[in-house]
């Protein structure tokens, strides 16, 4: 997919509400590759390396919710050599 | 508190639930939306369903919208089989939608006179944003919508 010049929607309005919409599905690809992640025995600071973000900001958005979901997380020190 | 209070409680509430269940981290007026049209009773929920807006035509407008959006930039949502999130762990903010048709709402009446109806309206207020696209792709006229609302409230009055 590009968005060059010529396939930015001619309308503002439609290219503002899919500027919304690709935020939208950002989150929910992020909030389901995370748990992926993490149940397939990824470490926080390995998620938070590959999605470019501190691990603070990784750790605040979806911790609780994957502990919620029964997650097991890694914890600090579990990691694997 | 208020009848009015309360019922805006339970509207936020419910809204609360629908961003949580969309893993938003804002509830967003289309959030507030669906928490009306699914208000049994209420007399924003029977304009709502006047025009055949049920909570389940709305998210399904939503939906499209959301499909249509992003096909103007090549994105097919259909590429993404994404599981629901597992439910969304921070309690959602009021974003600014939400909190733009709450003030358009409480600026259309007296406190003691607010209503079910000027929460709808001051939704329908927004020209701009999911909720006219949303309605708009659903076949929706928006500025009747609007006056069918008024409509009610002259008649609540009286």
């Amino acid at each position: 997919m590009s968005v060059g010049e010529n396939s930015l929607p001619p309308e503002p309005a439609d290219a503002l509400a899919a500027v919304v919409a690709l935020r939208r599905l950002a989150d929910q690809l992020e909030a389901a590759a995370v748990e992926q992640a993490m149940r397939a025995g990824w470490s926080w600071p390995q998620v938070s390396e590959a999605l470019g973000v501190t691990r603070q900001a990784v750790h605040k958005k979806h911790a609780k919710r994957l502990i919620a979901a029964g997650v097991k997380l890694r914890r600090r020190g579990d990691e694997r050599v | 508190m208020s009848a009015f209070d309360k019922y805006l409680h339970g509207v936020i509430v419910r809204a609360m639930e629908e961003a949580q269940d969309d893993g938003s981290a804002t509830i967003d007026a289309h959030h507030l939306l669906l928490s009306l049209a699914a208000d049994q009773g209420s007399t924003a929920q029977q304009v709502l369903a006047s025009v055949g807006l049920d909570r389940a035509a709305v998210r399904e407008a939503l939906d499209r919208e959301c499909e249509h959006s992003l096909s103007m930039v090549g994105v097919s949502p259909a590429a993404y089989d994404l599981p629901g999130p597992s439910h969304a762990s921070q309690q959602p903010k009021m974003g600014a939608s939400a909190r733009l048709a709450l003030e358009r709402s409480f600026a259309s009446a007296r406190k003691k006179d607010l209503r079910s109806a000027h929460l709808l309206l001051g939704i329908l207020q927004a020209h701009i944003g999911t909720v006219p696209r949303a309605l708009a792709l659903a076949g929706i006229d928006q500025a009747e919508l609007a006056d069918r609302v008024r409509q009610t409230l002259i008649g609540q009055e009286q």
